[in-house]
């Protein structure tokens, strides 16, 4: 392993779709405690790039470490279990479960306990899940049905059912998307400060350049699918290459 | 009235039921029974898991096949015969849900179809065994469950246990799981939930069960035959689950009842029975669109 001391690290990972290189190549060491944002226009293989490494696919080839064990190809119920989360670019919750029940649902998970038949579920975890709720501001939305919630409301379930695995690395894709402008800064504030609190390592891709600069501690670019840049905000935003594929001439400074 | 007294009620009621009842509609009363496990058992599927299977008499015919064979050849007692059945129709919902609950959507009916087609098969041309077209006849239990009304006991109590594990089950964690993979595998998975195996479990209990129900049936009813293990065989319980609503835990129980008693009634007036019944069948779905349940939870909820 090329980075001994990664809490997450990627080697030369590809993945192909047919004749679309999705992935090229990507290599990327994430440490613990970092914000890491990955960026790229549409199609750059922001999505696919989770995708492989929480293992709803497998890569085409290449390699990847959780905490100094090779994770490659393994399903996404071992990876949550070993503690890596994820939301989804597209909601993915319980739609037609309660919000309350959303979140038992994944305690259940994280304490191993969906084989029993005892007790009833409906009452399990109560305080736990009353925390996670106030976590992301929920609160009191508890016996609604998780579909009829509000887009940012889904969203925000969907973090606390992530954080519910009480995951060591979390995995955001776009977790501000659809929202409006205001309420993004005030998501993404509070995935900071929750991963500070927790001691989390984050992942998140991001198309809002407020958003990505508000809390990124490092910056990867990727570009059809292979990595164009890498490095500390200031610095990846300095980067004329960077300018020219992603941000566009005019960058406006962020405070 | 609360629950548990609405339950009491009803329990007692059905004990009480077949005093009052000749031979020929303890018969009946007992056919209710069987279908409505079969019902809840195929709803465990359906209306929890999210799976439509096209096969779930695949193991109400082998819970049938394997007590009449037990019991017409072998010449075993009940207590041998009973067990065996379920440990039949768990291997077969075993090996079956293997190689079908990795599908989804319409690949899984088809494989659940496929599968019990090759059932009806065997059932047809192992002649040997089970009689092929004729199927077994003949078939009566031992000392006092050949009369009618000892027989529903006896069905009524088994009925009842099954029905509750099955409603413990829906309840607990491992249910709630069940019904959250039911919209949304993939998450369930990232919450660190294997998807597959609690599908496979689930799908071997509700043959178990279906098997249980084939195995009352086979005795009650005399016989058992090839028929049991046709396609057409598959599509009743899931037309009693639509018709009593899915959604809800007794709604297969009161669409099995509804759907006997139809037929029961029905076929007593017209040898074009089937054809009443489907039409009869096709306006109620029209009506309640969730079922009967559906509807007098509607109606409850509405007047609340
Ligand atoms: N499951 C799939 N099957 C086939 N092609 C896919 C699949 N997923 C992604 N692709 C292709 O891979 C490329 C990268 O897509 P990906 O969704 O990873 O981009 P992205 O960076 O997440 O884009 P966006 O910003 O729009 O979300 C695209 O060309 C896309 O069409
Ligand atoms: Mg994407």
């Amino acid at each position: 392993m090329a980075n001994a001391d990664a809490l997450f690290h990627v080697d030369g990972l590809s993945k192909q779709f047919g004749g679309v290189q999705a992935l090229a190549n990507v290599t990327m060491s994430v440490a613990p405690g970092e914000l890491r944002a990955v960026i790229g226009p549409n199609g750059a293989g922001k999505s696919t790039f989770f995708n492989t490494i929480t293992g709803l696919f497998p890569p085409t080839s290449g390699n990847v470490f959780f905490q100094g064990e090779r994770i490659t190809g393994q399903p996404p119920h071992a990876l949550a279990r070993i503690g890596i989360g994820r939301t989804f670019q597209i909601t993915s919750i319980f739609r037609e479960l309660t919000v309350r029940e959303n979140l038992q649902v994944a305690l259940t998970g994280r304490e191993r306990r969906s084989w029993s038949i005892w007790p009833k579920a409906r009452t399990m975890n109560m305080p736990r899940v009353r925390e996670l709720l106030a976590l992301v501001g929920l609160t009191d939305t508890g016996t609604r049905i998780a579909g009829t919630l509000s887009h940012g409301d889904q969203k925000r379930l969907e973090l606390a059912i992530a954080l519910a695995g009480q995951p060591r690395l979390l995995l955001l894709d776009e977790p501000t998307a659809g929202m409006a402008a205001q309420e993004r800064l005030a998501s993404i504030h509070l995935v900071g400060s929750l991963a500070r609190e927790l001691g989390l390592t984050v992942i998140f891709t991001e198309h809002d350049m407020a958003v990505v600069f508000a809390v990124a501690t490092v910056i990867t670019v990727l570009h059809q699918g292979a990595v164009l840049a890498e490095g500390i905000p200031a610095a990846v935003r300095a980067m004329p290459a960077v300018q020219q594929v992603y941000l566009g001439e005019a960058v406006a400074p962020v405070e | 009235m609360n629950r548990p007294s609405l339950l009491a009620i009803a329990i007692l009621a059905a004990i009480a039921l077949p005093l009052g009842l000749t031979d020929f509609w303890t018969f009946i009363a007992i056919e209710v029974l069987v279908f409505a496990l079969y019902a809840v058992s195929f709803n465990l599927l359906l209306g929890y898991g999210g799976m439509l299977s096209f096969g779930h008499a695949a193991f109400f015919g082998v819970g049938g096949y394997t007590v009449a064979i037990l019991v017409k050849h072998g010449g075993l007692p009940l207590a041998v015969a009973f067990p065996a059945a379920l440990a039949m129709s768990a291997i077969t919902a075993a090996i079956i849900g293997f190689f079908s609950v990795r599908r989804i959507g319409i690949y899984f009916a088809m494989l659940t179809f496929a599968f019990q087609m090759l059932l009806y098969t065997v059932a047809l041309k192992a002649t040997g065994l089970t009689g092929g077209d004729d199927g077994i006849t003949g078939l009566k239990a031992a000392g006092a469950l050949s009369k009618p009304i000892y027989y529903y006991w006896f069905a009524l109590i088994i009925v009842i246990v099954a029905l509750a594990l099955m409603h413990r089950i829906v309840h607990s964690p491992f249910g709630m799981t069940l019904q959250a993979l039911r919209g949304n595998p993939r998450r369930v998975e990232y919450v660190g939930i294997n998807v597959r195996t609690h599908q496979l479990a689930t799908f071997v209990l509700a043959g178990t069960i279906a098997g249980l129900a084939g195995a009352i049936f086979a005795i009650s009813s005399g016989n058992v035959f090839p028929g049991w293990l046709n396609w057409t065989a598959s599509a009743t319980p899931i037309v009693m689950a639509v018709l009593g609503g899915f959604r809800t835990f007794i709604g297969p129980m009161v669409g099995a009842a509804v759907y006997v008693m139809l037929e029961v009634v029905i076929s007593g007036h017209t040898e074009y029975w089937p054809l009443i019944m489907g039409v009869i069948i096709v306006v109620l779905v029209l009506m309640m669109p969730e079922g009967i349940m559906g509807m007098t939870r509607r109606i409850r909820d509405g007047k609340r």
